[in-house]
């Protein structure tokens, strides 16, 4: 990847000018801040596995890992319920995607928001949902099971893989459906005008166009699949899984070595994928079309096949939230379906979300500034280790969140960065976790931008600084905006490693809600994950109408 | 749009200021009581002592785990609600626990309070089981009244139990046996009792929270949970197991080097003050101070549980667990 970013066509980096000292002590603390909040603590885990940190160099952890059948069995558990998880995603996603974009009613753009619905909710939502309805007493397995005499079970490893369904749809969704409204129309009527069917044009022109896309989606899919935390938990019926299992040895047995040793078979995975996608996908991206006409519309037939897999999807999701709804403001769902308001008397649950909008606040504004910093100087200036630091910082995107977590806590309980239960660690946990996005964003935005834009901003007498600061700065605005909203919106949902550093104090509104679930509170959980939602969807409204605004007096 | 961003900075960063600089002190804690009850006792010492609280509950173990790994530089002041083996071991920490001679806990009989004032005893509490009688009848299962008949048959994969991994309800429940019946025998117990066990989960009110929805018949779990949700309306009821149940002192202390040891020796006298012990005596079955009546009217059937034995044996009986069950 970096071949093409950095070197980009005539970038004024190839002119090995000097880099000014502003942007080399940036280059410098920022490095710094990448070593510390991201390489240290997987570093730390590595070494913890070994025995490294406690004692002396031991093989002994693995050993255990290798000769204890319920070690291998979360390990068996994880990849299997990741790989199921991500092929039925990739079947739903391109239906979905495929009527998304080559229809256009009311309808599929309604679609298209339930489509992404899922990002808003804590990873763990359906779960509970799933309970609901399906748990041993559940509204459905009631009817079910008075209807064909069986009885059906959605704890363990079946109602661990629907979760994951539900919860990691829209990011292969999200990712599908772009590339297909990106592949040029024009494609698709040759291969149609030269004869073939709807069929046969989608089999073997839209799809193989879009191959690239969906292996991505695919591979970025297994990855948090393969991280999840918080639906084994709560669903998984005591099943073994790799992160839960972790998290489950370090907070209940302060086991840190198997711990860490469990978060290695989670990083491995993952660092392969994440391998694979930057050094072997880069440059193979869609044939994507400039040309701006409508995507072709499908036949009818197609279309009612497409428009009934969708459906489907969009219903379950939808029923899925209308579950916690409803069971945040009755009573007991399915036992006293009475309406009440005593789910919401939650003084503390209130303070954790206002925690969670401060701290998510702050954690966006950081990754995404530095990480636009970052991606101005790797396509701009020749500054050292940028290669190193890109990596890193990408890096950092794929670390599951319990080995993240783990590390934390090793690196940061004890000088000399003693940090544990400030709210100073929460928020660069959450920042760094997601500065790659911002660095993808501001990296790809400077591409489009002609160098010569900030030549001629020099060559009328502006120094480095005024240049970045009066031209490339509004002009990467735009980058800087996704990726704070993106990071932002994670941040208020995500659970699998602030779980670790929270402290009094500086509790979090989704672990306050896992911890709630974990009592089988359903009503108080179903509770604080509605108004988490509903603020999530109005700081993201809000975010979109500023951004609006902004975009249109830009252009004036 | 860079305006608005700086501005709502502004007002972010503002309002962090004066969340921290507020007049009123504040303690941090570590419980294991459940969420709602310990709101409770939060809005209870403010009103009292104007002494803000801010709460980070987690199961037994986890919190003890939590404190071992952080010792010496415990992430809180104090600890409301923990078992009473555990401050067995944490007295026995250097440094652990801060010594305070409360006033206000004269009337507590002295077998609740260590002598050197380093953990307070403020109530207690005991396993039970709770039984959702409509599932029972449904499926033709009988209520069980003993530990005994939890073994039978008829409730395989009704039953859910908290796992001593996490949960203290759940070591109160393992080391009661292994003082009614013996080690080896307990042992065994546990292992016939596992066929039977549909769901090890990971907090000890758990249980009866399943139970209640009628996700299991049967929940192994502690008293005031099960009483809270028959209260809340569920279609559940209490079982006292005949063999008699192991109950455990619940208590509070201060850790060594608080940074607020004063707000938090304010936050000792109000548990032990009469209005301390009688909103506690809303949540709890018991409490210590006498004349103070808790949330039952009958007598349960205690056993003499030793909770010195129980913290003596505690890491040997988890490793042990761990290596049958996990």
């Amino acid at each position: 990847m970096s071949d093409n970013t950095a070197g980009s066509v005539n970038s004024p980096a190839k002119k090995k000018e000097r880099v000014e000292k502003g942007f080399l002590a940036a280059t410098w603390g920022i490095a710094a801040l990448l070593f510390l909040f991201i390489l240290a603590p997987v570093l730390a885990v590595l070494l913890q596995s070994f025995g490294i940190g406690a004692g002396a160099f031991t093989l002994e952890h693995y050993e255990r890992f290798f000769t204890h059948a319920n070690y291998l069995q979360s390990l068996f558990n994880s990849i299997a319920a990741a790989s199921i998880s991500t092929f039925v995603i990739v079947c739903l996603s391109i239906p979905f995607a495929l009527y998304v974009t080559r229809t256009s009613t009311w309808l599929s753009s309604v679609y298209r928001g339930i489509g992404l619905l899922p990002l808003v909710a804590p990873p763990f939502i359906f779960s509970l949902s799933l309970i609901i309805l399906f748990g041993r007493r559940g509204v459905v397995t009631q009817v079910f099971n008075d209807v064909t005499g069986l009885e059906i079970s959605i704890y363990g490893f079946w109602g661990v893989v629907i979760a994951q369904v539900l919860g990691y749809f829209p990011v292969a969704y999200m990712m599908i459906e772009s590339s297909m409204r990106n592949i040029n129309p024009s494609v698709e009527q040759a291969s149609q005008d030269l004869g073939a069917g709807q069929g046969r044009t989608l089999g073997k022109i839209t799809l193989p166009l879009a191959g690239t896309a969906i292996l991505k989606a695919g591979l970025i899919v297994f990855v948090m699949a393969l991280a999840d935390f918080s639906n084994p938990l709560i669903i998984g019926g005591g099943e073994n899984f790799l992160a839960s299992d972790a998290f489950l040895l370090v907070t209940g047995q302060q086991n840190l070595e198997m711990a860490a040793v469990l978060g290695v078979f989670l990083i491995i995975p993952s660092l392969l994928v994440f391998l694979f996608q930057t050094y072997l996908l880069k440059g193979h991206d869609t044939a994507t079309s400039q040309s701006g006409g409508a995507n072709n519309p499908l036949n009818p037939r197609m279309k009612r096949l497409m428009f009934g897999i969708s459906t489907l999807v969009a219903l379950f999701i939808v029923v899925m939230f209308i579950m916690v709804v409803l069971s945040a403001f009755v009573q007991i769902i399915g036992v006293n379906n009475t309406f009440t308001l005593d789910h919401f008397a939650d003084q503390s649950g209130f303070d954790f979300l206002w925690n969670s909008v401060v701290v998510s606040f702050f954690a966006a504004l950081i990754a995404s500034g530095i990480g636009i910093l970052q991606g101005y100087m790797t396509a701009r200036k020749n500054v050292p280790m940028k290669k190193l630091m890109e990596f890193t910082a990408l890096f950092g995107l794929a670390v599951p969140g319990t080995v993240m977590g783990i590390g934390y806590v090793l690196i940061f309980n004890g000088a000399p960065f003693y940090l544990t239960g400030t709210i100073f660690l929460l928020v660069m946990n959450m920042a760094f976790r997601k500065v790659g996005v911002g660095l993808e964003a501001g990296i790809s935005k400077m591409q489009q931008i002609d160098p010569s834009l900030e030549q001629a901003s020099q060559d009328l007498g502006a120094g480095p600084y005024k240049t970045f600061g009066r031209i490339v700065v509004p002009l990467l605005t735009p980058a800087f905006m996704a990726g704070f909203v993106y990071t932002f919106m994670t941040a208020m949902v995500s659970v699998s490693s602030v779980i670790f550093i929270i402290s009094p104090g500086t509790n979090l509104a989704a672990p306050y809600i896992l911890n709630l679930a974990d009592q089988a509170a359903v009503g108080r959980a179903s509770a604080m994950s509605f108004i988490l939602i509903v603020i999530v969807i109005c700081c993201m409204g809000l975010l979109k109408l500023m951004e609006r605004k902004w975009s249109i007096n830009s252009k004036l | 749009m860079k305006k608005s961003i700086l501005s709502l900075t502004a007002v972010s960063a503002a309002a962090v200021l004066t969340a921290c600089g507020g007049e009123n002190e504040t303690v941090t804690m570590y419980t294991h009581n459940d969420e709602d009850e310990m709101q409770a006792f939060a809005s209870g010492v403010e009103e009292a002592t104007g002494v803000e609280t801010e709460v980070l509950r987690m199961s037994s173990e986890e919190a003890w785990s939590r404190i071992d790994a952080e010792h010496p530089d415990v992430n809180a002041d104090m600890m409301w609600g923990m078992l009473h083996s555990f401050a067995l071991v944490a007295e026995n920490e250097e440094d652990m626990l801060a010594s305070y001679d409360s006033p206000e806990w004269e009337d507590v009989p002295d077998e609740f309070v260590d002598p050197e004032g380093r953990w307070y005893g403020w109530s207690y509490w005991f396993n039970a089981l709770a039984v959702n009688e409509e599932l029972l009848e449904e499926n033709d299962m009988d209520v069980p009244e003993s530990w005994d008949d939890l073994l039978d048959p008829q409730y395989e994969g009704e039953i859910a139990l908290p796992d001593p991994g996490t949960s203290g309800t759940a070591f109160l429940f393992v080391s009661t046996l292994m003082q009614e019946m013996g080690e080896e025998e307990a042992w065994e117990y546990l292992d016939e009792l596992d066929d039977n066990v549909g769901q090890y989960s990971q907090s000890g009110s758990a249980p009866a929270q399943m139970a209640a929805q009628g996700e299991y018949a049967i929940g192994i779990t502690w008293d005031q949970a099960i009483f809270d949700r028959i209260d809340e309306g569920y279609p559940i009821d209490i079982v006292i197991p005949e063999e008699g149940v192991g109950y455990d002192l619940d208590v509070a202390w201060i850790f060594e080097g608080a940074e607020n040891q004063e707000a938090a020796e304010t936050v000792i006298d109000y548990i032990g003050s009469d209005a301390g012990m009688e909103l506690a005596a809303e949540h709890r079955s018991m409490v210590t101070k006498p004349d103070v009546d808790g949330t039952i009217d009958f007598e349960p059937n205690l056993i003499d549980y030793d909770a010195v034995w129980a913290s003596e044996n505690r890491e040997r009986i988890m490793d042990e667990w761990q290596e049958r069950f996990d």
